[in-house]
């Protein structure tokens, strides 16, 4: 759990903390690789949806450096692979996500991040 | 051209039938028609005969809608037998192909009703002007013949055996097409055998009604906001769809032990590959980097009566001094600190669905649906109730009511209509819908569930 797709759409969202709020950085990070099923029309409709450069940055944190730099216009069978592996088949299972900006830490156990805020933190 | 398909539906859930039937059409992107006589499309009525464009449509409803039993190629129907046969002889060019050399049976039964086996017997030999050749074989033939007759409910009166026999509303008659097989999907989530569920989980059979009526099936991503014991999500997944659930209270999807409940219920399933991620926040203070990501939500929102709805904040706002101790302690806290756990308020149920709509809106991609249940008190509730909780851009298709007696539940479905990105939402949209002076029968459910429904003297 906590898959890096999952980790593309969650930002830091405390009170008043609007920049450099997304991605979140990883830390401590114990990760799994578990096998998922393979649908390249579910990758090809959410490409579009996802903040690449952050994908790119935490995959490569988490040791996999299959994805290019730069979103490619030719989605061939290998491309398509890779992006599954990366965005379905790393599962973050213990660690800790902190934003850049306010520094708040959001603390993964179990697979689930706890992504609740403090009384001060919620406008 | 069109043709005719006799429905057998189970008996459960009347209200929800048809919109089943359109949403599985709309998933599977074909088209159907009712019958054109107001009384012939009575969703309490056993049998209804539809129009649709291709047999491989009509197997497509009975395999996958819940509430099919089976699904006949229609030949005839009547309120006698003679008008009957005369309906069937005019069908001859749908069954003649099958005279010469098809082994077959008769099925004659009834709705309400037993018919005593004499009779069953004549029934079969009235049809002898059809004149099959095939040999009668009561186990494996190649083609099922039945006779439905369908009789008003006698329920509470007293009455001998096989009293009013004959005396149907309708008879049908057709080959039977395919029989329903999701029925038996009902059995193999039924929350009893389940490895994890809580005292909040719910019933097989609506959980997989709500999973029709969210289009579930491969490569969709669905969200459900109050993830709870996932009770949602194994049918949703099981249709191939992709799940993401967030509660605001982690230990109902955790659970005792690791790994946390909700995928030890998907592992005995075969799907926990399907549940994306699982997280823990209050939706209305959220972590969505954007909008437009989901193809449905599907959720049953706590309504108060085993579970309360909580948000982030306190009931009882802290006075300056108390928040200063607060802050300072939160800014340092001591070494040994347990997990802070942040304090809630309750959420008032009406509040919770306006705010949940709008956050669909948000949340959805152009044509999404977000699909819910609402329990509501069955005297005060108006069609205005659910007229109130839209807001532009979305649109209710269907709205079913599970019937307990003073109350029920209304199994909602809303479609974003448009492919407007709308701004996330502030949660603060419902202040604004107080405005009006119509109060919903489901606002303050609880405080009502509790005093029995009791009029105000």
């Amino acid at each position: 759990m906590v898959r890096l797709i999952t980790h593309n759409l969650l930002a830091c969202h405390v009170k008043g903390c609007n920049t450099n709020n997304f991605p979140l950085q990883f830390k401590d990070v114990q990760i799994e690789l578990r096998e998922a099923e393979f649908n390249p029309d579910f990758l090809k409709g959410f490409m579009p949806k996802l903040e690449w450069k952050a994908l790119v940055d935490a995959a490569r944190q988490l040791g996999d450096t299959t994805l290019p730099l730069e979103q490619p216009e030719m989605l061939d069978d290998e491309f398509l692979k890779n992006l599954h592996h990366v965005l379905l088949e790393i599962h973050v299972e213990e660690g800790v996500m902190t934003c850049s900006n306010c520094k708040h830490e959001y603390p993964v156990s179990n697979g689930i991040p706890n992504m609740l805020l403090a009384e001060h933190e919620i406008g | 051209m069109s043709r005719r398909y006799l429905v057998v539906f189970a008996q459960a859930h009347n209200e929800f039938r048809i919109p089943e039937l359109r949403s599985i059409a709309e998933l599977h992107g074909f088209e159907f028609s009712l019958p054109s006589a107001l009384d012939d499309q009575d969703p309490n009525r056993p049998y209804m005969v539809l129009y649709v464009q291709e047999e491989e449509h009509a197997r497509i409803l009975a395999k996958r809608c819940i509430l099919i039993k089976s699904v006949y190629e229609f030949y005839g129907q009547g309120s006698s037998y003679e008008e009957l046969h005369q309906n069937n002889r005019a069908s001859r060019a749908l069954w003649s192909r099958y005279i010469l050399d098809t082994s077959f049976r008769f099925l004659v039964t009834a709705h309400n009703h037993k018919i005593p086996q004499a009779r069953q017997r004549e029934v079969v030999e009235s049809f002898s002007y059809m004149k099959l050749m095939g040999k009668i074989d009561m186990k494996s033939p190649e083609i099922i013949l039945a006779c439905l007759e369908e009789y008003t409910s006698r329920h509470g009166f007293v009455r001998s055996k096989h009293e009013g026999d004959g005396q149907f509303r309708q008879v049908y008659f057709g080959r039977l097409l395919q029989e329903g097989t999701a029925r038996s999907l009902i059995a193999k989530f039924d929350v009893k055998k389940r490895a994890y569920y809580g005292n909040t989980s719910m019933d097989s059979e609506i959980s997989l009604l709500m999973a029709n009526q969210a289009l579930a099936s491969p490569g969709k991503l669905i969200y459900d906001p109050f993830m709870g014991t996932g009770s949602t999500a194994y049918p949703t997944v099981h249709f191939g769809a992709l799940v993401f659930g967030s509660d605001i209270d982690g230990r109902q999807m955790r659970g005792k032990g690791n790994p946390p409940g909700v995928l030890r219920a998907a592992s005995q399933y075969g799907t926990v590959s399907r549940i994306l991620d699982l997280c823990t926040f209050d939706v209305t203070r959220n972590p969505w980097r954007r909008g437009a990501l989901f193809d449905a939500i599907i959720t049953d929102p706590p309504y108060g009566v085993r579970a309360g709805a909580k948000r982030l904040g306190r009931k009882k706002e802290l006075t300056p001094s108390q928040l200063a101790t607060f802050t300072e302690h939160r800014m340092s806290p001591r070494l040994d600190d347990q997990p802070y756990i942040p304090p809630t308020k309750p959420y008032e149920l009406s509040n919770l669905i306006l705010d949940l709509v709008v956050l669909a809106r948000y949340l959805l991609k152009p044509r999404g649906r977000v699909v819910f249940f609402l329990p509501t008190v069955t005297d005060e509730y108006t069609e205005i109730d659910i007229r109130q909780m839209l807001c532009e851009g979305m649109e209710v298709i269907a709205n079913s009511l599970q019937d307990f007696g003073s109350w029920g539940r209304r199994l909602v479905t809303i479609r974003k209509v448009n492919d407007i990105q709308y701004p996330p939402p502030t949660f603060l949209e419902h202040q604004k819908g107080l405005a009006t002076t119509h109060i919903p029968a489901h606002k303050g459910f609880r405080e009502k569930y509790f005093q029995g429904f009791r009029k105000e003297e």
